[in-house]
């Protein structure tokens, strides 16, 4: 199973780091839309 | 509403820097080579998964305890945003399998833990698009959470076991090197942002019930569900 | 209180009889299904013989399942049973254990098209049978308290196995697995831990089920 390092991958590092930011980010967004929808009928 | 919006943004700022240390900074691994640096964002999700999850079940008991309606509706937002960290566990996960074991899932315990109770979360969400009347909504989803988040160890066993005899690899290593700084802001990060955000999806639950029970009152006070 | 309760149940069990034919060749015919996806290659259906009869199974109950509150539903008869001056928690044992007899006797009746389809045949008829009790029971008693929510809510035929599923895959796996070591051998008796699961399982749910079903159906 040693096959020493695992060479380059930057693509997946990114890739992983990059949905996780856009998850972030599209949730965020949904949410703060959600909060001033609720706020203009109060 | 603004410590919410504190945590959130508190969280965008440690992330950015836990990353940019982890990304760039930190050494690389060993022997998985730059490809562990996904684990600077894989652990801290993980962490602040299993919280959310905890948060949420603890507020479903809660709420079947005291029929007080803002239980649920933190039972909502941390059923929303524990599935988001699911989700991107699994994502994250996938992602980190494919150059480490050649495969883009492996039935490690952990993910698949995850995966199970990411599809059980989902299928409370819905349950609650469907369900009209607010007090039973509530109860439902509360006794649901229950049972989901009391079956996640035992999904967790018997996936261990049943998995063992073929795991040949073994489990992501957790970060080695010396370097934790970077792990150790990411994991405030995103427990400021997951709180931040089960603060500000708690509030938006609220608001909705309250106008859900605004026109012809139904149970009376609108902080009362029982 | 319970015994009468059971009694109901298995009375409108024994009314709708034809349509547990129905269910039985449903999941025969999943059975069926299942070979030809994986082809005619006798050595892989036996191996995976016992995953097909659990799938089946599966299958098939979510129909039995949403098929025990038909009645309730029908003229609105939950309303009346919770009027009566009885425990809640009787009326969804009683359900709940008329449901797993049901689907034990639809296990049992679907092992041999399981032996005839896959060539998985067995000796151990009674681990068997165990097996399918316990198993059974693992889905009876979450797929109860999930029936009686979605039955009164709409999309309920989607509802139930997205809501059930997810919850019943330790049983699956420790069904499966004990199951396959029924039919394919079990050298290091491996199949007494996984049928203990079960029973861990089973009892966890049994209890915490019968626990919350009141607040699910109170008014």
């Amino acid at each position: 199973m040693s096959e020493g390092v695992v060479v380059g991958g930057w693509g997946y590092v990114i890739a992983a780091y990059t949905v996780t930011a856009l998850g972030f980010l599209i949730y965020g967004i949904m949410l703060f839309t959600r909060l001033r929808e609720t706020k203009r009928h109060d | 509403m603004k410590a919410g919006i504190v945590l959130v943004v508190l969280g965008v700022v440690l992330l950015l820097a836990g990353s940019y240390l982890g990304l760039f900074v930190a050494p690389a691994e060993q022997y998985m080579g730059d490809v562990q640096r996904i684990m600077y964002v894989h652990v801290p999700t993980a962490w602040n998964w299993m919280l959310v999850v905890i948060t949420t079940f603890v507020s479903a008991i809660l709420f079947l305890f005291t029929a007080n309606a803002k239980y649920d509706a933190r039972v909502e937002a941390g059923l929303e945003v524990s599935t988001l960290l699911a989700f991107l566990l699994c994502c994250q996960g996938s992602i980190w399998a494919k150059p480490t074991w050649g495969v883009w899932w492996d039935w490690d315990p952990r993910l698949t833990s995850v995966a199970v109770l990411l599809v059980a979360f989902v299928g409370i969400l819905a349950l609650r698009q469907f369900v009209d009347d607010p007090r039973r909504r509530a109860v439902w989803s509360s006794v649901a959470t229950i049972i989901a988040a009391v079956d996640l160890p035992i999904v967790y066993f018997s996936v261990k076991w049943w998995n063992s005899l073929h795991q040949q690899q073994s489990t992501p290593q957790t970060v080695s090197s010396q370097f934790h700084l970077p792990l150790r802001l990411n994991a405030f990060g995103v427990l400021c942002l997951s709180f931040g955000f089960v603060v500000l999806r708690t509030i938006v639950a609220a608001r909705r019930l309250e106008q859900e029970m605004a026109a012809p009152p139904i149970a009376g006070e609108a902080g009362e569900l029982a | 209180m319970l015994a009468a309760a059971l009694k109901k149940e298995l009375l409108l069990q024994w009314r709708s009889r034809s349509q547990m034919m129905a269910v039985f060749v449903f999941g025969a015919s999943s059975l069926l299904l299942f070979s030809f996806a994986i082809g005619p290659n006798a050595e892989m259906l036996r191996t995976f013989s016992a995953g097909f009869l659990w799938l089946g199974l599966l299958l098939s109950s979510t129909l039995t399942l949403s098929e025990s509150f038909h009645a309730e539903m029908e003229n609105r008869a939950l309303e009346g049973l919770l009027l009566l001056p009885s425990d809640p928690r009787a009326l969804y044992y009683g359900k709940a254990i008329a449901n797993w007899l049901q689907l034990t006797v639809l296990g049992v009746a679907l092992v041999p098209v399981m032996v005839v389809l896959y060539d998985a045949g067995t000796l151990q008829l009674l681990k068997l049978l165990l097996i399918i009790a316990l198993g059974t029971a693992g889905l009876s008693a979450p797929g109860t308290l999930y029936a009686a929510m979605t039955a009164q809510v709409r999309a309920k035929q989607t509802l139930l196995p997205l809501l059930l599923f997810p919850l019943i895959v330790p049983a699956l796996l420790a069904s499966v697995k004990a199951t396959s070591f029924v039919i394919l051998g079990d050298p290091m008796q491996q199949s007494r831990s996984w049928i203990a699961l079960l029973g861990a399982f089973d009892l966890i749910y049994w209890s915490l089920c019968g626990l919350l079903y009141g607040r699910v159906v109170e008014e």
